[in-house]
């Protein structure tokens, strides 16, 4: 960097921007969409890809094998509203545990934030727009493959009443994935925000998803079919109170918790203090992660 | 996102309406104090006012320059007191403020593995820019501060020289109205503090940008200020421009082979303020007259004159002079330019 060229350079003169300015709420959003396209790795080196593409290609699998199951002539593999269970918990939680120290690790361990605060931005609207965009990323794993589910299976379904049923099917199954895509998120976000250090980030989200999803489905099986505690174990778990609440909706796949019976409201009240909790923790967190 | 309103509402460009034409200074504040947990007083009743240029705002590690521009930038509640940036009330309309400052802070603040570009794009973009114009500007604010050629290389391999350049690329990216520096020497060789001084100056001669450097290296930014601000222990210790400092600064040196106290004496009763200092006397300059009377008292005592010479003293010296009671020696000779400030004892 020698003097001279920089002399040189400077000579063209520096030109003030007269231009339109956007507003915060514009401001956020484009930091939303920033962090959605980092959540997939996109503008960022080939290593950052790797996770979430192959996750995304692991979760339209089940959907692709249906393709070819229905176009021979059999049914759908799976439902909507469950998909391919172990594999969509096992990828989601994989997806999740790397991608949200994506988001905000990454961030805190080079402290950027004191850049962002002191732009227009507020507090606040930095985990609004982190939240937002790991949620649009991960309703983009959740749906996609439904979506491939969907249309493999109507490529072969004859007649508009075959259509409109798959298509009845389809609708609580893409409620579900919603559901999903806000919980992890938010519990994601909430546990990985208080890490600088991806890899202990990473490690905690994937140690509180596998390590509560196993305890749940020891508590099931110790308690035995059709008790109260099998029907209740699956409260200690987020991706288990998620497959509850979607039986008290009306969910009639089986799927990791047996019948929840009468208890399902017990699920949404915890999903709902779940997702609460995470989000307190999350605005509480960046209250307080100041400039230092 | 709350708020919002439809279409592409683009705001008027903030400088089109300058927040208050009448107002002269780019900072002000009052009575400005902060707290910290823990009985810590970060700024203890600190009401200075800062006109546009190029000021420096001196003080020991500690003395609370970072927590007066965290208040500046609104990050941070001030106790008690008021402050204002642009004629803008820092606690009411702390995001238009945010809006027109730059910041470059004390810390490491890069991601290593994006490029440059991306990253000064990105936070350009941040500072309310739309996409187009977000990138010609991060191009530019690239190249302004001296970074073209490496532009699209990781900031990860960059040296340290090179990341404080790009910490500066984006504060300057925004195309700020007044730019807030913390310590942006910090960890630079001297070569390196050497360009960053001359870019901040230019910045602020060229550009047209008021520019607030926070500094504990006196010696270092009395070089590019107009307006010099040090503050100690929360407190203002002095504020004003360079100019009086530089002419209350100007001292004669004389000295005499012998007969010193006598010649000390002499030009007391001449109305002069002779200081001991080593085997000499330093004499401030009082108009052009001074060297005349020294001459005079010289010859009328009949001493031996050895020396007599112009000096300046170096800024540090004039802020530790401030506070010290009279009567006091005061024998410190002229320190070295990058000198830390250091606490009165």
């Amino acid at each position: 960097m020698s003097a001279d060229a920089t002399g040189v350079i400077h000579d063209l003169g520096y030109q003030r921007y007269d231009g339109g300015r956007l507003g915060r709420a514009q401001i956020v959003r484009t930091l939303t969409a920033y962090s959605l396209r980092a959540a997939f790795g996109l503008g960022r080196g080939a290593k950052a890809k790797i996770v979430p593409v192959s996750a995304f290609a692991l979760m339209c699998a089940p959907a692709i094998v249906n393709a070819f199951v229905v176009a021979r002539g059999g049914a759908r593999a799976f439902p909507y509203d469950t998909y391919s269970a172990p594999v969509r918990m096992i990828i989601m939680i994989i997806f999740v545990a790397v991608q949200a120290p994506e988001l905000v690790s990454r961030d805190l361990r080079s402290r950027v934030l004191p850049l962002y605060f002191a732009r227009p931005l507020r507090r606040g609207d930095y985990p609004v727009a982190k939240f937002t965009a790991l949620a649009t990323a991960c309703l983009i794993m959740v749906e996609v493959p439904l979506l491939v589910l969907y249309a493999g299976t109507i490529a072969s379904a004859h007649g508009g009443g075959a259509v409109w049923a798959q298509t009845r099917a389809l609708l609580p199954g893409l409620a579900v994935g919603l559901m999903w895509a806000v919980t992890l998120a938010v519990i994601g976000l909430a546990i990985a925000s208080f890490s600088g250090r991806r890899a202990y980030a990473t490690g905690a989200v994937a140690i509180y998803f596998f390590l509560s999803l196993a305890l749940a489905e020891v508590l099931i099986g110790v308690a035995g079919d059709g008790t109260t505690g099998a029907r209740l174990g699956g409260l200690v778990s987020p991706l288990t109170v998620l497959d509850g609440v979607r039986q008290w909706l009306g969910g009639t796949s089986p799927g990791p918790v047996p019948a929840v019976g009468s208890y399902g409201a017990a699920y949404g009240v915890m999903l709902l203090a779940a997702c609460g909790a995470g989000a307190a923790v999350l605005a509480a967190r960046y209250r307080k992660a100041g400039l230092a | 996102m709350a708020g919002q309103s439809p279409g592409t509402a683009v705001a008027k460009p903030p400088h089109a309406q300058p927040a208050d034409p009448g107002d002269a200074f780019v900072l002000e504040t009052t009575a400005l104090t902060k707290l910290y947990p823990g009985r810590v007083t970060a700024l203890d009743g600190l009401t200075v006012q800062v006109t546009p240029g190029i000021t420096g705002l001196v003080g020991a590690n500690g003395a609370g320059k970072s927590t007066l521009i965290k208040i500046l930038l609104g990050l941070l509640e001030p106790t008690r007191g008021r402050a204002r940036v642009l004629g803008l009330d820092c606690q009411r309309d702390a995001s238009r403020i945010r809006a027109l400052v730059g910041y470059m802070p004390e810390h490491d603040c890069l991601p290593p593995d994006v490029t440059a570009t991306e990253f000064v794009t990105h936070m350009a973009r941040m500072s309310g820019l739309p996409a187009v114009a977000a990138k010609e500007r991060a191009a530019e604010s690239l190249r302004h501060v001296g970074l073209h050629e490496e532009r699209y290389r990781q900031v990860g391999t960059y040296s340290t020289g090179m990341k404080q350049r790009v910490k500066l690329a984006q504060a300057l990216a925004g195309d700020p109205r007044l730019l807030l520096l913390d310590e942006p020497t910090n960890g630079l060789d001297p070569a390196g503090r050497g360009a960053m001084l001359e870019l901040i100056a230019r910045i602020g001669a060229e550009f047209g940008i008021s520019v607030v450097v926070a500094s504990h290296l006196l010696g270092e930014i009395e070089q590019i200020c107009d307006h010099l601000v040090a503050v100690e222990a929360g407190r203002l210790l002095r504020s004003d421009t360079i100019r009086s400092f530089t002419q209350s600064s100007q001292v004669l040196l004389v000295e005499v082979e012998t007969g010193t106290a006598e010649l000390a004496d002499a030009l007391r009763c001449d109305g002069l303020d002779p200081r001991l200092s080593g085997r000499g006397l330093l004499v401030p300059m009082d108009g052009d007259m001074t060297c005349d009377v020294i001459r005079d008292a010289v010859a009328g005592l009949g001493l031996p004159l050895a020396r007599l010479e112009q000096r300046r003293h170096r800024l540090e010296e004039i802020f530790r002079d401030e506070p010290v009671p009279a009567g006091q020696p005061n024998t410190r000779a002229s320190t070295r330019a990058g000198t830390e400030v250091s606490h009165v004892s």
